[in-house]
């Protein structure tokens, strides 16, 4: 019986091992009328967050882009926020008949991935992953319709400048807050880098690092108070950014703005949640959604039943950036007529997208595959929603500086 | 090595060697997919048998190995990265760095008697540090990373670990087999022998003259060194490395999952322990994927339960049940 039993597995194994070894490699890529595209996002994970707000966009994606004339097929990978996820996935996601490669938030995960697009010859576009070096590294496969850090910080701080001679406020010192984690470092090493030539009007005292994992940010903010300055400048994420209002309600310090050069924190929902009022007049200057554009509105009209329970404003920069790759994608599918990789990779390359989702000028990649125009807009909270109020062209509010006192608002 | 061999029961050998034959050929057979599957595998079956030389054999609990697979790996990527010095060389420069942080970290757990948990403590603190000042260094890329060039035009610079796929397939492949190897040697030398002995009772290993301090120092010098030669694998491999990543507590704990499915302090526990969870973790995707289930996470909470019940049923881990299931075991 024992025998009969061991035999039996022993088969099982070998017969197991010949399917695994045998079966599925052969790849088959579909050259059908509709594009299809592995939209490859860390939906679990520390990312989560963001990845699932990404994970919205690509989801909406394909009713809107059907109704500009471009039929995708979309493949959901969530990578985990794990590097080896990521590459594994994206290894099966071509065998399954991938034609096209949209990822992956982080820079780590991207990465990944590019090796595998580079060896395969299938276009990757990266939706959102700011380290410099992605395109740096003469991928001939790689786009990336998303700024780099440096690129962040840059136009985070003209900003400031254009905010000051808008509002005519005569702000004459400022204290830089950051978060000491891995964005947070990175930021502040931009900061250093890019502030001593940014013409910026006023002086900056100090920078201070936080844990953001602490209890509160009490004796943070009483260095800040101490040094009085008329702007704190923040690089936070968003519990950060609670606790650091709170302390400052609480110590009764009010500056002249409260301005992030390009981070997240102060447009995140919980921000809205659990601050209500004291949310409201915080300002940061990132990519934002074009609100006077078509597609976006399309978008949005998309968004809104999708999603009861959120609201396109608060997500507008993660969902743009995923429809934006994807619309890139299926823009260079419809100019090159094929789906083979080289081709498509051609068009992607050549992408010239006037009409799209994000403030700026058309889409289009330099020899590197980077797109440098994408500006950034001042975005301040009004009633506990981002409103963009710079560039002038494209808000729907003035900026609002200095910023009302905290007893002061409603 | 002969020895080591010939205590292999026949049937195993036999098996042994069908297996490592069909693993030899795979690549033929297997696509870019099932290949980037074994890979991992392959490393993971290495670091953790480095883990389990430490903890398996010599009892000593580290859940900050992810120190020693950065530390290697960065290592020689910065050797690469500024002086052109291909991992072959930067290996030992990798190994020489972790094994100097092991050497620290042993010494100042076993000169000051810090053991279990505490010790455990010792090494995620070491790892976080170490991360933290990786965040902070300009030279290493800081927390946005050091990138390796990849240059398709230098795909066939095997030597400098410049190659696709294939390159990394064997390459793992000798790494999971040199470690077996090396563990199954040291298993039965005298080292191995004390190393069991401070593992099942220090007092009694002391009092019969057994070098306490010294043993489990080697073990922490051969684990450190071991972990990071699989840093330099992966990190030329992914040609990039973060510090969030590369010392993060979680790669430590993905290091330790095989050895602890598979079994501790054997020399095939490790490999099992790699071969069951890297294709759970794969298949459980395709799985979720194939039957429509789309909310995030969900892999995780199957793959979590999935451990549970392994753990639960087989609490010594998978493979001394699996060698007694074939037979394996000797015959006393």
């Amino acid at each position: 019986m024992t025998r009969t039993t061991r035999r039996n597995f022993t088969a099982g194994l070998g017969a197991a091992g010949f399917v695994a070894g045998t079966a599925p490699f052969n790849i088959v890529r579909a050259q059908s009328a509709a594009l299809k595209i592995a939209v490859v996002l860390p939906r679990s994970g520390y990312l989560a967050p963001a990845g699932q707000s990404c994970h919205r966009g690509a989801l909406i994606a394909p009713k809107v882009l059907a109704d500009y004339g471009h039929k995708v097929e979309l493949v959901h990978i969530d990578c985990e926020s794990n590097a080896d996820v990521a590459r594994t996935q994206t290894e099966r996601a071509i065998n399954d008949g991938a034609q096209v490669v949209v990822g992956a938030f982080d820079s780590a995960s991207t990465l990944a991935m590019a090796q595998v697009c580079e060896q395969r010859k299938i276009p990757l576009i990266v939706n959102i992953g700011a380290a410099p070096q992605l395109t740096e590294q003469g991928y001939k496969f790689l786009v990336r319709n998303f700024p780099t850090g440096g690129m962040l910080v840059t136009n985070g701080l003209k900003l400031i400048k254009d905010e000051l001679e808008v509002t005519k406020l005569d702000a004459k010192t400022a204290v830089f807050l950051h978060a000491n984690d891995t964005f947070g470092t990175a930021q502040r090493g931009a900061m250093d880098k890019i502030f001593p030539t940014a013409g910026l009007p006023f002086k900056l005292l100090e920078s201070i690092a936080y844990d953001p994992k602490a209890q509160d940010l009490s004796v943070e903010i009483t260095k800040v108070r101490a040094l009085n300055p008329d702007l704190l400048i923040v690089v936070t994420r968003a519990a950060d950014a609670i606790k650091m209002v709170r302390d400052m309600v609480r110590q009764r310090f009010e500056p002249k703005g409260i301005i992030s050069p390009g981070s997240p924190g102060l447009y995140d929902e919980e921000f809205y949640q659990a601050l209500g009022p004291l949310s409201d007049y915080a300002l940061y200057n990132l990519p934002w959604a074009n609100p006077k554009s078509k597609m976006t509105q399309a978008l949005e009209a998309a968004f809104k039943p999708a999603y009861p329970n959120f609201r396109f404003a608060v997500e507008c920069f993660n969902v743009g950036f995923t429809f934006e790759a994807l619309l890139v994608a299926a823009a260079a599918f419809k100019k090159a007529g094929t789906a083979d990789g080289t081709e498509l990779m051609k068009a992607v390359r050549e992408t010239n997208i006037a009409e799209h989702v994000m403030i700026g000028p058309a889409i289009k990649f330099d020899d590197k595959g980077q797109n440098v125009g994408i500006p950034s807009a001042a975005v301040q909270n009004f009633h506990r929603t981002p409103t963009v109020t710079l560039p002038a062209d494209v808000a729907t509010a003035a900026p609002v500086l200095p910023i009302p006192g905290w007893q002061k608002r409603t | 090595m002969k020895d080591m061999w010939t205590a292999i029961p026949a049937r195993g050998r036999v098996i042994l060697l069908v297996l490592l034959a069909a693993l030899l050929v795979a690549p033929a057979a297997l696509d870019r997919y099932f290949m980037s599957v074994l890979i991992l595998i392959f490393y993971f079956a290495f670091v953790g048998q480095a883990w389990n030389i430490m903890m398996g054999y010599a009892g000593q609990l580290s859940l900050g190995h992810a120190l020693y697979a950065g530390l290697g790996g960065y290592v020689a990527a910065l050797l690469w990265f500024y002086f052109g010095i291909g991992p072959w060389i930067g290996v030992f420069a990798g190994v020489a760095v972790a094994a100097a942080f092991g050497a620290v970290i042993g010494w100042l757990g076993f000169r000051f008697g810090i053991e279990g948990v505490y010790f455990a403590l010792l090494t995620i603190a070491f790892a976080e540090f170490t991360r933290i000042a990786f965040d902070n260094m300009s030279f290493t890329g800081g927390p946005g990373g050091l990138f390796l060039l990849y240059e398709e035009q230098r795909t066939h610079e095997w030597w400098n670990l410049r190659g696709g796929p294939l390159l990394f397939y064997y390459l793992g492949l000798a790494l999971a087999a040199g470690g077996a190897l090396l563990t199954a040697w040291l298993a039965r030398s005298r080292l191995g022998y004390q190393w069991l002995a401070v593992r099942e009772d220090q007092e009694a290993a002391l009092s019969l003259g057994v070098g306490a301090f010294r043993a489990k120092m080697i073990a922490v010098l051969i684990s450190a060194s071991m972990t990071a030669i699989g840093g330099v694998f992966l990190a030329f491999y992914y040609n990039s490395l973060f510090p969030a990543q590369a010392f993060d507590i979680g790669r430590s704990i993905e290091i330790i999952l095989a050895p602890v499915i598979g079994g501790l302090g054997t020399i095939f526990g490790p490999i099992v322990g790699a071969f069951i969870l890297t294709p759970l973790g794969e298949a459980l995707i395709a799985l979720t994927a194939k039957f429509g289930v789309d909310l995030p996470g969900t892999k995780a909470v199957f793959y979590g339960l999935t451990l549970m019940i392994i753990i639960t049923l087989r609490p010594d881990g998978v493979w001394p049940w699996l060698k007694r299931l074939l037979g394996l075991e000797p015959k006393s």
